[in-house]
């Protein structure tokens, strides 16, 4: 083949590959391969900003003293509380178990009793 | 709309710029900035208002650019940074090192964020027809511009937590710190910033670009 020839089938190549590319190719390149510019990011950061209404600061610290709670209580506090409270189980547990040890004590004494008495009554009887 | 130009000119924050308007997503760090901000966080920590009213209008924009990037919802900007900054200005006793007032602000704000979506998704799991009411989006050119558009459909088609990786990197946090927000490594950040960042620039469309 001829050296023009060649350089000419070469170039009818390159034009046919570069038709088939679609329009606006170089620039969807380039948004593909570049992130968001800065300017952008700065956009969405003013538009942000612009929907906090004049005052913002001010009404933050407001709120923030309206809702500020309470005193908390003392660390010494709290584990006397938890002591009382526990203190407080404690007997409650202590005394429904020996209010129960006692009833329950009670019956079995006065079914022992009675179980005694029958067995009297069967020794007695001739 | 107060912003940052008011907050320079208040005494409480005379020759307090941290960050230029004209660079925004440049985050000069600076000793010469770095040492106001230190001195306005250690008296904001003492309880002086004026500090903390500084230091909230010193950081209000960037907080809400913040957020929107994030949550993506203009409604829900004020509501978030206002839970924001009350949980800085009562957290603000137990930072220790005033040097990194910026990354635990940013980490406030991207928890703040994160649970924010947390709970619109456990809504939408309890309250039927939640979706309808809440999920209005909002109407293209709500925004300024095409571009704007553009960015905030890209990143409304990313994971809460890539948009918020994206947010810190804007926001000029390193990736050490952002490891240290996110609870991860900074390998773990690296593979998923990089993530992000090929998802973002494949959504990210403008209209006149395609």
């Amino acid at each position: 083949m001829k050296p023009e020839t060649e350089s000419h089938a070469w170039r009818q190549l390159e034009d046919h590959a570069a038709a088939c590319l679609p329009a606006g190719f170089a620039s969807r390149v380039l948004s593909a391969a570049r992130p968001p510019e800065a300017r952008v990011w700065n956009e969405l950061e003013a538009h942000a900003a612009a929907q906090l209404q004049a005052g913002f600061a001010d009404r933050v610290l407001r709120a923030m003293r309206a809702a500020m709670p309470v005193q908390m209580p003392s660390v010494f506090s709290q584990f006397a509380l938890s002591a009382a409270t526990a203190a407080l189980c404690l007997i409650a547990v202590v005394y429904v178990h020996d209010r129960s040890t006692r009833l329950e004590n009670e019956r079995n004494l006065a079914s022992w009793q009675q179980v005694a008495m029958e067995a009297q009554d069967i020794d007695l009887s001739p | 709309m107060e912003g940052f130009n008011t907050a320079s000119k208040n005494p409480a924050t005379h020759g307090l710029i941290f960050r230029q308007a004209a660079q925004p997503c440049s985050r000069p760090d600076t000793s010469e900035t770095a040492a106001p901000l230190a001195d306005l966080v250690r008296r904001a920590q003492k309880g002086e208002e004026a500090a903390q009213r500084a230091l909230i209008l010193a950081y209000q924009r960037r907080v809400a650019g913040f957020i929107y990037a994030i949550a993506g919802r203009s409604d829900s900007i004020e509501d978030l940074a206002q839970t924001v900054f009350i949980k800085m200005v009562r957290g603000l006793e137990r930072l220790h090192d005033p040097a990194q007032f910026e990354a635990w602000l940013f980490r406030l704000a991207r928890n703040a964020c994160i649970d924010y979506l947390r709970r619109q998704r456990l809504r939408r799991i309890f309250t039927p027809f939640i979706a309808e009411h809440t999920d209005i989006p909002e109407p293209p050119g709500a925004v300024d511009t095409e571009e704007l558009d553009a960015l905030r459909h890209a990143l409304s088609r990313l994971r809460p937590a890539d948009r918020a990786l994206l947010a810190l990197a804007q926001e000029g946090r390193s990736q050490a710190e952002m490891a240290k927000i996110t609870g991860t490594s900074v390998v773990v950040i690296k593979a998923r910033l990089h993530r992000a960042r090929e998802r973002l620039r494949e959504y990210y469309q403008p209209h006149h670009e395609t």
